[in-house]
């Protein structure tokens, strides 16, 4: 893993993509006659905000931030990048953990943060139609009166966009029974790279032609500029129980999500919060009152029909105690509820405590690798003499372990990049892939050869060349650098002809 | 045999290809079958028949040839039957990886007493994987398999062997391709191999069965039992397409199957009677709308809002049409009798009908099945498709050379 800082184009040649000095003002007054004035960041102040998503390491300058307020304008802010010939990035809120959101080459970015209406609410057909700026949690808001919640609930919910969340299809602690964001986004309006505005899929939920909002959901931003969804709503359950297990060891309690999981059990969420993770915690203002001697928690939500939640309750916690739990308990009331969630919710808060940076990794494994794989993940931050702690969705196989740090100590740093390497081939070793929620990003493109072979990349690339022939959108993302699409020189940021074989 | 048949009978071998007679299959001349055994058989099989430009119909089970366009370019037939590795069950984590050429009804066997089910049920006996998943075929308890695969393996057009998704259940490790193919009738890729997400068998399933009158009282009715939390089958079914389920006079049937804890199938089982006077049926209920959705010489299916679907339906009862719908998931098969398959006015009053219901519902129709003439020269997908320039790239890009199911799949893709 390369920590990636590119210069600032703009500053070293003096206008976008190298073009020169009075070139760039000229495309920065194009931008501004598009959206107005104040809707265009160009000032070197205003611009570092946007060097970098929510992982940190992976930064790079944009040559402007333009905020537009309509599809139209959005279009017409693309064309215009077309027109100059620069790159150009859309942006939620930025709360990205894999760099999807930076614009490398001097791109533009394209902020939604504007586009933050919800259209429609039709509680009758549960769907919602918003603009991608919309926060997540506010959307489940302005449902909840109708009994309905959009089920994608990431960790930053209170802050990350619903455009954010289709381009990287995110998950959260409820996707082990309700699905990440592409099982609930129905259609798309799509900006495509060209300009040209286009709408995908259809409330219905049919597509009339090829699934192409399956395929633009998760594509991290390279496909074209969501400016409007239609979602599906859920029915709030009739009812829901929060546990809390209490272990010994963090694999004991993966040991119980591995029998809850085999035993057909659905719960809405299984998440693990290890002994680590539990001492931060603790110590911070998120803190629940959890056992600080306890090798690891499982928090537990059971939801459905107040009956069958009640029977649920009983194999769960039998199951538990079976794995070893030294004690299983219920949530009293939604004040006690809402403490459990804290410790899981308020976690990577927390680590901010403890080091100046951290490193939040994510993949996915088998659930019934989940015990040999944290044994393993913790033996390699052992062997790097690193403060790896864990908190992650383990209903779903999906680890995250993070990496307390600090950056400024390139001995660590270069252990920190080490360890994480090795975490993914661990897990990549045992049947898993390398990001569940996150994204590839600029962070793990060049680990895409773990996964998938050059054949297998090739077919992603043939989908790109459909919608953006010319790699402007969203560029150096998701793809290895090698042979596939990223060159030094943006200009030659072409995919390669597949060749028929 | 014609030049790029000998050439691909030489390639492959003559326990793979067959040529024969030019014979007329769905309007296309075709004069020889492939059958491949493998995955690598398939691949070579494929390459040869991009360099030689020679387009294939794909034919999985065979019990959806009629469904989509007519192929009427196709040239020779390739068979994916032969694709069937063994299985790959992990009852721990409740996922499994089948070959693209097993049937549906041989997988439900092989999960037997596993604690697993497979979330597929197109109606069809011989429906296969591959061509379960290529038709996003559905049936009355689970809906389109797009959210239920994993992981994809895929023979592209040039004979690439790919693979999307994983066998994992959550993954966004680039892009999600799987969706992509399914659904896109065999044009982008021929599917060799799927991991799929199972459910868990159920504790406990009942079906009840109402009798139900034409009023909109009796819509809504059937939308609130649909939405009791434990039904996973929630139709309204005209009469005349289930003989026999309701006493005679009845309009139409209510048949729910409820499935899940056994507490809360009784409980929901209770309210149903409350409800809609359900009272309990068998199995063969269900088996009934399977037969219902799948029967007659000229059928649509529609999709529409919940809110917007029975209008739709009444259209096309007022057409000539025995409805089944699906009132949640906004999805009604619509069924005509014809007097024949030459019977050119009968497919004209359907299709007006079908395109009256769309056009009210703002939705999306298919038509399913009808007799080879009525689709011949035909577009059976509704509308014109705002966005076929976009989907003519993809396709360009997955099948250059033009040789999946050519003119199968809506505008003509």
């Amino acid at each position: 893993m390369q920590v990636a800082r590119q210069a600032p184009r703009a500053a070293r040649a003096g206008g976008p993509s190298g073009v020169p000095g009075p070139a760039a003002s000229e495309f920065v007054a194009a931008l501004r006659e598009i959206v107005g004035p104040e809707a265009v960041l160009a000032r070197p102040e205003d611009l570092l905000v946007y060097e970098a998503d929510g992982l940190t390491l992976h930064g790079a300058l944009p040559c402007a931030v333009v905020l537009p307020s309509d599809k139209t304008e959005v279009a017409r802010v693309v064309r215009a990048c077309r027109a100059h010939g620069v790159p150009f990035v859309p942006r939620g809120a930025g709360t990205g953990l894999s760099g999807g959101a930076v614009a490398l080459d001097s791109g533009v970015v394209i902020e939604c943060s504007r586009l933050n209406r919800i259209l429609r609410v039709d509680a009758e057909n549960r769907i919602a139609v918003v603009q991608p700026g919309v926060v997540n949690g506010d959307l489940g808001k302005a449902v909840a009166p109708h009994g309905l919640f959009f089920a994608p609930d990431p960790s930053s919910q209170l802050a990350c966009t619903l455009g954010g969340n289709a381009a990287e299809n995110s998950g959260g602690p409820h996707t082990l029974k309700y699905g990440t964001t592409t099982n609930h986004v129905l259609a798309l309006e799509l900006v495509l790279p060209d300009g040209e505005i286009v709408r995908l899929g259809s409330a219905v939920g049919e597509a009339r032609g090829y699934d192409l909002v399956g395929a633009v959901v998760g594509s991290e931003g390279t496909l074209g500029i969501v400016t409007e969804l239609t979602v599906r709503l859920s029915p709030l359950p009739e009812h829901s129980e929060t546990l809390l297990a209490i272990f010994g060891d963090v694999v004991s309690a993966c040991r119980a999500v591995g029998e809850i999981i085999k035993s057909g059990l659905v719960p809405a969420a299984l998440e693990i919060v290890d002994r680590r993770t539990i001492a931060a915690v603790e110590a911070s203002v998120y803190a629940a009152g959890l056992p600080t001697d306890a090798g690891a928690v499982l928090l537990i939500e059971l939801d459905g029909p107040a009956l069958a939640v009640a029977r649920q309750l009983e194999r769960v916690c039998a199951l538990c105690a079976a794995a070893g739990a030294r004690e299983v308990s219920v949530a009293r009331d939604a004040e006690e509820r809402q403490r459990f969630w804290r410790a899981r919710k308020g976690a990577f808060g927390a680590m901010g405590r403890l080091a100046p940076d951290l490193y939040v990794h994510d993949a996915v494994v088998p659930r019934s690798k989940l015990p040999e794989i944290l044994e393993r993940v913790c033996e390699i931050g052992d062997r790097h003499r690193l403060r790896l702690s864990n908190v992650f969705h383990a209903g779903d196989g999906n680890l995250h372990p993070n990496i307390s740090f600090d950056r400024r100590d390139p001995d660590e740093l270069r252990r920190v990049l080490a360890a994480g390497e090795e975490i993914l081939r661990v897990c990549v070793e045992a049947g898993g892939v390398i990001s569940g929620e996150h994204g590839i990003g600029t962070e793990k493109r060049e680990y895409m050869r773990l996964v998938f072979s050059d054949a297998d990349l090739a077919a992603m690339c043939r989908l790109r060349a459909a919608f953006d022939p010319d790699s402007v959108c969203n560029p150096g993302k998701i793809f290895p650098s090698t042979r596939f699409c990223m060159e030094s020189d943006p200009k030659a940021r072409r995919y390669e002809q597949v060749e028929l074989a | 045999m014609s030049e790029p048949v000998a050439r691909l009978t030489a390639a492959l071998g003559s326990e793979a290809v067959f040529a024969h007679e030019p014979r007329a299959v769905e309007g296309a001349q075709l004069e020889a079958t492939l059958r491949p055994k493998s995955g690598e058989a398939l691949s070579v099989a494929l390459r040869l028949l991009s360099v030689e430009a020679l387009p294939a119909l794909v034919r999985g089970g065979g019990t959806r040839l009629a469904t989509a366009n007519a192929p009427c370019r196709a040239r020779v037939l390739l068979e994916t039957q032969g694709l069937g590795e063994p299985a790959e069950i992990d009852t721990d984590e409740g996922v499994a990886r089948f070959a693209a050429g097993a049937k549906l009804s041989a997988l439900r066997d092989a999960l037997a007493g596993s604690g697993w089910e497979l979330p597929l049920d197109p109606p069809g006996a011989g429906t296969t994987l591959g061509g379960a998943l290529a038709a996003a075929a559905q049936g009355p308890r689970f809906a389109s398999p797009r959210d239920v695969v994993l992981g994809l393996g895929v023979v592209l057009a040039s004979g690439e062997r790919i693979r999307c998704g994983g066998r994992v259940v959550k993954n966004v490790t680039g892009y999600d391709l799987a969706k992509l193919f399914v659904g896109s009738y065999g044009t982008l890729g021929v599917i060799e191999w799927a991991w799929l997400r199972l459910r868990p068998a159920p504790e406990a399933t009942r079906v009840c069965v109402a009798a139900l009158g034409r009023d909109a009282e009796a819509d809504s009715v059937a939308l609130a039992a649909a939405r009791r939390p434990t039904v996973r089958v929630a139709a309204v079914v005209d009469a005349a397409l289930v003989p026999g389920l309701v006493s005679a006079g009845a309009a139409r049937a209510l048949v729910v199957e409820l499935a899940g804890d056994a507490a809360a199938v009784e409980q929901d089982a209770a309210a149903l009677g409350d409800l809609a006077g359900a009272f309990a049926a068998d199995a063969s209920a269900v088996e009934a709308l399977h037969a219902a959705q799948a029967a007659g010489p000229l059928r649509v299916r529609v999709a529409a809002l919940p809110s917007l679907l029975a209008a739709a339906a009444e259209l096309l009862r007022a057409g000539g049409g025995a409805v089944l719908a699906y009132p949640a998931r906004g999805l009604l098969w619509a069924r005509f009798g014809l007097e024949g398959p030459d019977d050119e006015r009968g497919a004209e009053r359907a299709l007006r009908a079908a395109k009256e219901a769309v056009r009210a519902a703002h939705g999306v129709c298919l038509l399913e099945a009808a007799p080879l003439a009525a689709r011949v020269g035909r577009e059976v997908f509704s509308g014109a498709l705002a966005t076929l320039a976009l989907e003519r790239a993809v396709k360009r890009q997955y099948d250059p050379a033009g040789i999946l199911n050519p003119g199968r799949f809506v505008g003509g893709l």
